[in-house]
């Protein structure tokens, strides 16, 4: 691998710094580097593409430990590099829950020996994710974690809700929370509207996840500290989101391609894989999800890639495990959906991918300013690009965009100056 | 494309509905005359007994009874055919037990639809006697049976497959033959 | 209808269907009828062929009826049901079914608690999957026999009103029906407590209404749900004497009702919860002739679908 090269003819799209123009990126010893004082370094010849800082998708399941057969490390970070992802923050619903420091650094040994990208570990907000006792976040930290998470489930007990939230921010930890009402929830399968009712399926309803956003925004706003909600799929939720952060609370918001894409109407023909929770919504609800994104309600978009076994989702479908893959599809539907769709501009494309999960994160970060780390994620937005199930790098199939054609695509993926993934 | 062929015109269908008509007269309506009733099998077999009632009637003054008899249920071939046939209401006006009927259908082949009949009509009862009236014997048996009233015999090769179109179905009486295969497919 | 041709080697929705389809079920079933009044009754369209009861969840009345109409066509039958199959050791459904097809069965009749399980069978074997009941989704034989016995007594559906009274949320009756009487051009209301009676039915044109009387008082066919007790636990209606009082068909409410309108019920009833005895039992009930009618209709049905093999 060249150790020094020079990115020629791109055009440069960093939120970090408000730049969109066509220039040249130098790469040399992992970091960035003006072109001018590597000129004679190799060129690489990435016209037409767009360069921008590494793409880092903040809700990943690479279900290691525990469910090697869905996913691991490996396989799950060669998925993100494919899929122009250079960082993936991995949540803690493995088995065991990444409750303790141990975890943590099994996670950390094994992204050494086996990831393709960054992998940055999220912690347990409670001890097996149970709901009852706080895990040890300040050990998490110290092991690493970049955030906590009960992720997969919500803490109903809004008192035990109040002290995480103040102990995390003792510790500096923003916290990603899945908002869902247990109660509402019930045994509910998919979105409680038209289809649940005309396919006799008990439904997931919005005021599930509407309830648990409202009771984090009042955290937020009482413990003034940084509550990020995941995935949210609903209408509702994006207009709380919009006013509390009209009002200042640190509040944030993530968004998943299918929730952009997809509605509960495809559920019909009952395939599994259009089971995840939160479940599809409606198309009312999709519109407000775009909408939410394109006013900025909404700063991240991330995938839950959450991969299962072909046995596991090839049940009934009140059986079926909840979760889609999404690391490979994410920038084809997107970039179909958000940019050529015009909901986003490319530069706001590409904000939600990078500037966006790094600011929740903490992540002192300058797009590819020169002394940069060089985790750099090149972009073709006119490349058609087909779902190929039997071709993607995850180890699970489960997706629902099989044989579905998109417009775009990552076209290399680059960590630490190595090309992780070249398609150019 | 080979279009349906003309086998036989309006009057010639006639001819043979009234030779059936005779042998049947010549049987039951002369020298010792003996009650009996008809059975016609949907959907030619319907149209024709009825042609052979009204010439017996307008002969002889003896109009016998009309069972409508539909013998999808008893075909041997559920599952081999590309689609199934609309099953038409039987109706059956008298006891069938201890009488003598006489089953009444356009063309005899293989013999197949006449052996679903026979298990059909045993199923209603116990007749004192079964004949089989025919407007075509086309030969081609697969079965050991043979028809009793014969209107004509046809020489036609497997692969074609005969059509009988009466006036009150059709519009009018014809004999065809057609391409047996494009018949299955249901381009008639 | 003389060109019509059915091409379905399952059934397993009524929304899946063409009212073209239900009509020609509808008009087999009528011939299939007669054989149940004959001295023999018993045909042998479906002689040599293998039918599968696989009831994942249990049934008394849906089985028997499958399997007596099975009987009836001569069919041989095998009945396999949850507590006896290999389901409570860990198989998938998909195998089950794929050792079921193993066997060289032609059609399996299959109940289950799960929405669209049998759509998943169907999708994964070759033989014909007749659906007998999945979860609240659907039921469609005893939606067709429902039509079948509303077409017999008032000749035809369209332009009828027909109201569906009870836990509709929970039905797959509710669910069957109102597809088959929506296609034949009926008018459907479904009535009942709010917690029962989702709204969102209006998204596909049916009336939904809180209030008995509206629903009962132009009504031609009145078709009463059966009122499950453990819906009371888990806080749908406050107790079974407050539905009776307030949704059921009594002796108060019964004025509302016209003179012909016809008394339906899929059965088992709750009498005196949904249904008052006397009505049950009384001159406008064509409760049984649901129940008999119901064995012509699944004979038709398994008719239809072993005469298909090819798609």
């Amino acid at each position: 691998m060249k150790s020094e090269y020079i990115l020629t003819g791109g055009k440069v799209v960093d939120p970090f710094r408000g730049i969109d123009k066509i220039m040249d990126i130098g790469v040399k010893d992992g970091k960035i580097i003006s072109p001018s004082q590597i000129p004679d370094a190799d060129k690489i010849d990435v016209s037409g593409k767009i360069v921008a800082p590494g793409f880092i998708d903040m809700h990943v399941h690479l279900r290691q430990p525990g469910n090697t057969a869905a996913e691991t490390i490996a396989t799950g970070t060669m998925a993100a590099a494919a899929g122009g992802f250079t960082a993936v923050v991995a949540m803690p619903n493995t088995s065991p829950a990444a409750d303790t420091p141990g975890t943590i650094e099994y996670i950390k040994r094994h992204t050494a020996r086996d990831g393709v990208v960054k992998v940055y570990p999220c912690g347990c907000m409670t001890k097996g994710i149970a709901g009852e006792e706080m895990a040890g976040i300040g050990s998490l930290k110290s092991a690493g974690v970049v955030a906590v998470s009960d992720d997969g489930r919500c803490i109903q007990r809004h008192q035990l809700m109040k002290h995480i939230v103040q102990y995390a921010k003792s510790f500096e930890l923003p916290i990603l929370d899945h908002c869902e009402e247990d109660g509402l929830k019930d045994k509910g399968v998919m979105h409680e509207g038209v289809w649940s009712t005309l396919l006799g399926m008990q439904g997931i309803p919005s005021a599930s996840e509407e309830l648990m956003v409202a009771r984090d925004i009042i955290m937020a706003r009482a413990i003034d500290w940084k509550i990020h909600l995941q995935h949210i799929s609903c209408r509702e939720s994006v207009e709380r989101v919009r006013t509390a952060r009209k009002r200042g609370i640190k509040i944030t918001a993530e968004v998943t391609p299918h929730h952009l894409s997809l509605t509960d109407e495809r559920i019909k023909k009952f395939d599994t894989n259009f089971k995840m929770n939160p479940p599809l919504r409606s198309e009312d609800d999709r519109r407000a999800l775009l909408e939410g994104l394109a006013d900025g309600t909404i700063t991240v978009i991330a995938t839950d890639h959450a991969p299962h076994t072909a046995t596991a989702k090839l049940v009934e479908f009140d059986y079926a495990p909840f979760g889609i893959i999404g690391l490979e599809t994410a920038l084809p539907v997107c970039l179909t959906e958000l940019y050529h769709g015009k909901i986003l501009s490319i530069s706001d494309f590409v904000a939600k991918f990078t500037k966006g999960p790094a600011e929740i994160l903490g992540f002192s970060m300058n797009g590819l300013a020169d002394g940069e780390t060089a985790d750099i994620t090149v972009i073709d937005t006119e490349a058609e690009f087909t779902v190929d199930a039997d071709k993607l790098r995850s180890k699970a199939r489960n997706t629902p965009f099989k044989g579905k054609t998109f417009k775009g695509k990552a076209a290399a993926t680059i960590v630490d100056g190595k090309i992780v993934f070249n398609e150019l | 494309m080979p279009a349906k062929k003309e086998v036989c015109n309006g009057s010639e269908v006639q001819a043979a509905i009234t030779r059936v008509a005779d042998a049947i007269i010549s049987e039951f309506l002369s020298d010792n005359p003996r009650e009996f009733a008809m059975i016609g099998l949907h959907r030619q077999g319907v149209p024709m007994a009825q042609r052979i009632i009204a010439e017996l009637e307008s002969r002889t003054g003896y109009r016998p009874e009309l069972a409508l008899l539909d013998i999808s249920m008893y075909r041997d071939d559920i599952g081999m055919r590309k689609t199934l046939p609309i099953i038409h209401a039987t109706t059956i006006p008298f006891d069938m037990n201890d009488t003598a009927v006489i089953l009444v259908d356009d063309v005899l082949s293989s013999g197949r639809t006449i052996r679903a009949a026979l298990d059909a009509v045993t199923d209603y009862g116990r007749p004192g006697l079964i004949r089989l009236a025919v407007l075509i014997d086309r030969g081609n048996r697969e079965f050991p049976i043979r028809a009793d009233y014969v209107g004509m015999k046809v020489d036609v090769s497997d692969d074609r497959k005969l059509v009988v179109e009466f006036n009150e179905i059709n519009g009018q009486d014809g004999v065809y033959e057609i391409d047996w295969k494009k018949y299955r497919r249901g381009d008639h | 209808m003389d060109n019509f041709k059915w091409t379905r080697k399952d059934l397993l929705s009524l929304y899946d269907l063409e009212a073209e389809e239900i009509n020609y079920i509808l008009d087999t079933a009528q011939e299939f009828k007669k054989v149940s009044q004959r001295n023999v009754k018993k045909v042998p369209a479906l002689r040599g062929k293998t039918v599968v009861n696989f009831f994942v969840e249990p049934s008394t009345r849906t089985r028997m009826s499958f399997e007596l109409a099975e009987q009836r066509l001569s069919a041989d039958i095998i009945n396999i049901n949850a507590s006896s199959s290999s389901l409570k050791k860990g198989e998938t459904l998909i195998d089950t079914a794929r050792n079921i097809e193993a066997l060289q069965a032609d059609l399996i009749v299959m109940r289950h608690s799960a929405p669209g399980a049998q759509s998943l069978i169907a999708k994964n074997i070759r033989c014909g999957v007749l659906n007998a009941g999945d979860g609240a989704h659907s039921h469609p034989t005893q939606a067709l026999l429902d039509l079948f016995t509303i077409r017999e007594k008032k000749g035809s559906l369209k332009g009828l009103k027909v109201s569906v009274i009870g836990d509709i949320l929970h039905s797959r009756v509710a669910r069957s029906d109102v597809w088959g009487l929506i296609k034949l051009g009926a008018e459907v209301t479904f009535a009942g407590p709010a917690t029962l009676v989702p709204k969102e039915f209006e998204n596909i044109g049916v009336r939904v209404c809180h209030n008995l009387k509206d629903a009962l008082i132009d009504a031609d066919v009145v078709n009463l749900l059966r009122i499950q007790h453990e819906r009371q636990k888990r806080g749908f209606f406050p107790s079974t004497n407050e539905y009776a009082k307030f949704f059921g068909l009594n002796e108060v409410s019964r004025q509302y009702l016209k003179p012909d309108a016809l008394i339906m019920h899929p059965g088992p009833i709750n009498r005196d919860v949904e249904l008052d005895s006397a009505i049950a039992d009384g001159t406008q009930s064509v409760i049984l002739e649901q129940v008999t009618n119901g064995l012509a209709v699944r004979m038709a049905v398994l008719f239809l679908v072993a005469g298909c093999v090819e798609k």
